[in-house]
Order: C-alpha cells, then sequence, then structure tokens
C-alpha cells in the first residue's frame, strides 16, 4: 500500500525509525513543530498538507500527530482516508499508549516531559516562523525578560516575565522520555542539565514506538487508532477514545 | 459622580503605582470606595475588555491592567469592609485538579474583580472536594474553573458531578474555560456557561446575573 504520513517534526527521530521498517511505501512530510501553540488554527495549516496530499492517490493519509489540545479537531478526510493514534498529545504518542500517559500524570503531578525532538528542536523564546506570526503576537508570552522590560518598563517588564515564567514554579520535576533512538546520550544528558538547572527531580521513563510503529504499518485496530472515512472529520470527545469521527 | 480619570487611566494603562496612588488621592478627596470601583475601575476594566477584543491589547496588557486594578483594591477592600459595603455577586475561580497553567484563569479573575465581583481565587490544580468545600464556605454565586490540557479537562466533569453529589449543584452557575474548552463540550458537561475570552466571562457573568 501507498500511504503519506504528515508529522509533527518533534517525532522525526522516532517516525524516521519506524518508517525505514514498514512493508509499505510512504512519502513523510514533517511540520514544524509548536502548531498545537496555534490552538483552533492548527487544523487550518493541518488541513492544507492534507488537502495536498489527497489527489495523490494514497491507500491513507497517516497523522503524527494526536488531538494535541483539540488542534487537530475538525481536519477532515477528503477522497482518502485518514488515521490518527489516540492520544492526547505527543507524550501519549511516545509513551506509547495513553493509558500509560494518564497513569504517569495522575500520578506524578507537576512534571514536565521532554523527548528527543523536544530537546533538538525547542529554541525556547524563538518566536514562530512568519506563517504563524500571529499567534506568537497575540500570545506575547515566549519573550525573554530584556524584550519585556525594553517594551514595557522595568517595573512592568520584570513583572510580567515572572508571570510568563511562572508556570515553572508550580512544576517540580522533569521526566525525558526514552525512546530508544540512535545517539539518545547527549539529550538524555540535556534534559537532565535542563531539571538540575531549574531545581527539578529528574526521571527517565522508557517510551514506546508501538503506536508509530502500527501507524505506519497499517495496523489500525479501532482500540488504538481512529480511521476517518472519506468526508467524515475528527472530533475530540475527552473520553477514553480521546477522538472520533464524526 | 465624576470619574476619577486618573485610576481610569492608570488602570486602563496598567501602571500599578499611579492607580495606587490615584485610589490613595481619591480617598482623601472624600470620594466613597464603591464609587471609585462603579465609576472608575469597572469603566476601565470594559475598555481593556474592548481592546482585547479588538486586538489593541495581548496578554501583556491584561495581565497589567489585573495588575494595577488590584493595588487599587488592596486599598478599597479594607475600607469596603469597615462600612459594611459588599460586591453583590461572589465568583470563586480555580483551575481543575492536575492542571497548573493558570495564567488565563490569573485574567480572568482579575477582569471579574475589576469588573466588580467578589473574586474568590482557589489557585491552581484544585481537587473536586476544594470546590465543594469552597462553595460551602464562601456561598458563592458562581464556581468558575478553567484546565489548558485535554488530559486535565475531565476534571472539570468530575467537579461538576462532586458538587451535585454534595447537594450544592443547584446553588450555584458552573462557568468553565481554557484554550481545549468548547461551548460543546460545556454543554455536555453539564456546565452553565463557557467563554472564549476573559473579557467574555465578565459578560457571561453579567448576564447571567442581570437574568437571574
Amino acid at each position: 500500500m501507498r500511504f503519506k504520513v504528515i508529522s509533527c517534526q518533534i517525532l522525526t527521530r522516532e517516525m524516521n525509525q519506524v518508517l525505514a521498517a514498514s512493508p509499505h511505501s510512504i512519502d513523510v512530510e514533517f511540520l514544524t513543530m509548536g502548531l498545537h501553540d496555534l490552538g483552533a488554527s492548527m487544523s487550518s495549516h493541518l488541513q492544507q498538507r492534507i488537502d495536498e496530499a489527497d489527489s495523490d492517490g494514497y491507500d491513507a493519509i497517516l497523522l503524527g500527530y494526536a488531538l494535541c489540545g483539540r488542534g487537530t479537531e475538525g481536519l477532515r478526510a477528503g477522497r482518502t482516508q485518514l488515521v490518527l493514534p489516540r492520544a492526547h498529545d505527543c507524550i501519549g504518542l511516545l509513551m506509547g499508549s495513553r493509558h500509560v500517559y494518564q497513569n504517569y500524570f495522575d500520578t506524578h503531578p507537576g512534571v514536565y516531559f521532554r523527548s528527543p525532538g523536544w530537546l533538538e528542536y525547542q529554541r525556547p523564546g524563538q518566536p514562530l516562523g512568519p506563517a504563524h506570526a500571529s499567534s506568537a503576537q497575540v500570545l506575547g508570552e515566549r519573550r525573554s525578560r530584556e524584550e519585556l522590560i525594553a517594551q514595557y518598563g522595568e517595573e512592568n517588564g520584570t513583572y510580567l516575565f515572572e508571570q510568563f515564567s511562572a508556570y515553572r514554579r508550580h512544576y517540580s520535576g522533569l521526566t525525558y522520555i526514552s525512546t530508544g533512538v540512535e545517539n539518545e546520550d547527549a539529550l538524555r544528558a540535556q534534559a537532565r542539565a535542563e531539571a538540575e538547572m531549574s531545581g527539578w527531580r529528574f526521571e527517565e521513563v522508557l517510551g514506546s514506538l508501538s503506536l508509530l510503529q502500527r501507524l505506519v504499518h497499517g495496523e489500525w485496530d479501532a482500540a488504538d487508532f481512529l480511521v476517518v472515512a472519506p468526508g467524515m472529520t475528527v472530533r475530540g470527545t475527552l473520553g477514553d477514545a480521546i477522538v472520533e469521527a464524526e | 459622580m465624576a470619574q476619577c480619570r486618573e485610576l481610569y487611566d492608570s488602570v486602563l494603562g496598567g501602571n500599578a503605582k499611579k492607580a495606587h496612588d490615584a485610589t490613595q488621592a481619591a480617598i482623601e478627596a472624600g470620594i466613597a470606595p464603591m464609587t471609585l470601583i462603579t465609576e472608575s475601575m469597572v469603566p476601565a476594566m470594559d475598555e481593556v475588555g474592548r481592546l482585547f477584543e479588538a486586538e489593541e491589547y495581548f496578554v501583556p496588557e491584561l495581565l497589567l491592567a489585573g495588575r494595577a486594578m488590584k493595588s487599587a483594591m488592596e486599598l478599597l477592600r479594607p475600607l469596603l469592609a469597615s462600612t459594611g459595603e459588599k460586591m453583590s455577586t461572589r465568583v470563586i475561580i480555580g483551575t481543575v485538579k492536575g492542571d497548573l497553567h493558570d495564567i488565563g484563569k490569573n485574567i480572568v479573575a482579575s477582569m471579574l474583580e475589576g469588573s466588580g465581583f467578589d473574586v474568590v481565587d482557589l489557585g491552581s490544580d484544585v481537587a473536586p472536594e476544594r470546590f465543594v468545600t469552597a462553595v460551602e464556605e464562601y456561598e458563592p454565586q458562581f464556581v468558575c474553573m478553567s484546565a489548558l490540557l485535554t488530559v486535565t479537562i475531565p476534571a472539570m466533569k468530575t467537579t461538576i458531578d462532586a458538587l451535585n453529589a454534595a447537594g450544592l449543584r443547584t446553588r450555584v452557575k458552573v462557568l468553565v474555560g481554557g484554550a481545549p474548552v468548547t461551548s460543546r463540550y460545556a454543554n455536555e458537561i453539564g456546565a452553565d456557561g463557557y467563554s472564549e475570552s476573559a473579557s467574555g466571562a465578565v459578560t457571561l457573568v453579567r448576564n447571567m446575573v442581570a437574568t437571574a
């Protein structure tokens, strides 16, 4: 079969690893990370890519995405069926199961997650590219202390920086999801250093590429994957299924 | 009663020190605290909300206006308490269990406060049981919940269920918000209202008070 994978950049190494072992013929396209910050407009960016691939006669378009804060809600399958793993976000994708993630989340409050892709592609403080400029502007939260002081003055700029970074005080741990990709040591060390610098407890959990593997192998059991038939759209249910087609 | 222009301007411009000083001066000039709130702060916060909707103000401006408003309220609150004057509507607000993201909640709380509501902020990661005891303790008319993650959204339903089980659900209006929350989800879990934005939350509470 011929598939098209449209995936978040965050999954680059893991996706390439499972693609190499897939029995199917697959074209892949990675989109810049951070689309989830766009909220509802994330889906319009994705839809554009889906629509472009729709006329190429693939057997399915596979999404390297999850519900992503409802960023995939409203995605519509054109003539080609869409397949989406059932997960809240990339943490669930990389842990290999939404249930493993939920269990970890419930028992580890205040934990920040890192994975190889997060460490490689996240550049804090760097605004999103021009295509997404409006979001960076509306949020105004990604700016450095210096930038905020330059715009709002010493007093207010310092206050804003504290407000925007306050979430860091609520966090107490950083968990690195090891996904078994090559050359992970440097990334793991980077995660550990970040935890130490922030005074967070460092923990490493073993991820699983099971979901991604089954996605690109075409093994889409309904328990873990949503297959969106042509003409149908994705909707977040927030129940155990996370997503459904309607 | 004339508006205290300096207070209005300093809240709108997000200048906490000036808001404090203007309030102090107005109090010394004998202007009643409640008058300062209704004639100067509420209109200023309304304008802040309008500018946000018009995309002239963004999150930083909302936070700064809220901070300026708070510096004025710190002076006014004890005076209100001593004269026995009360805000007519009380709101309790918090992020749901498991959710530590509170910037949005803080903005909604300060906009509601600056709009003349009595706001009790329960903070972040608020367990359903805590919402229940807070409703018993503070007897609010509104319970506002926010969540940023779809992983924590179900805690909104758990909280509503807990209010039901405690027999308190009919005493309060439950409002929900947060980036991944939708009006459809609000309906599904039996919330009374949903707002997409902080200024929308103010309008929502006002409308519900007016029609109560």
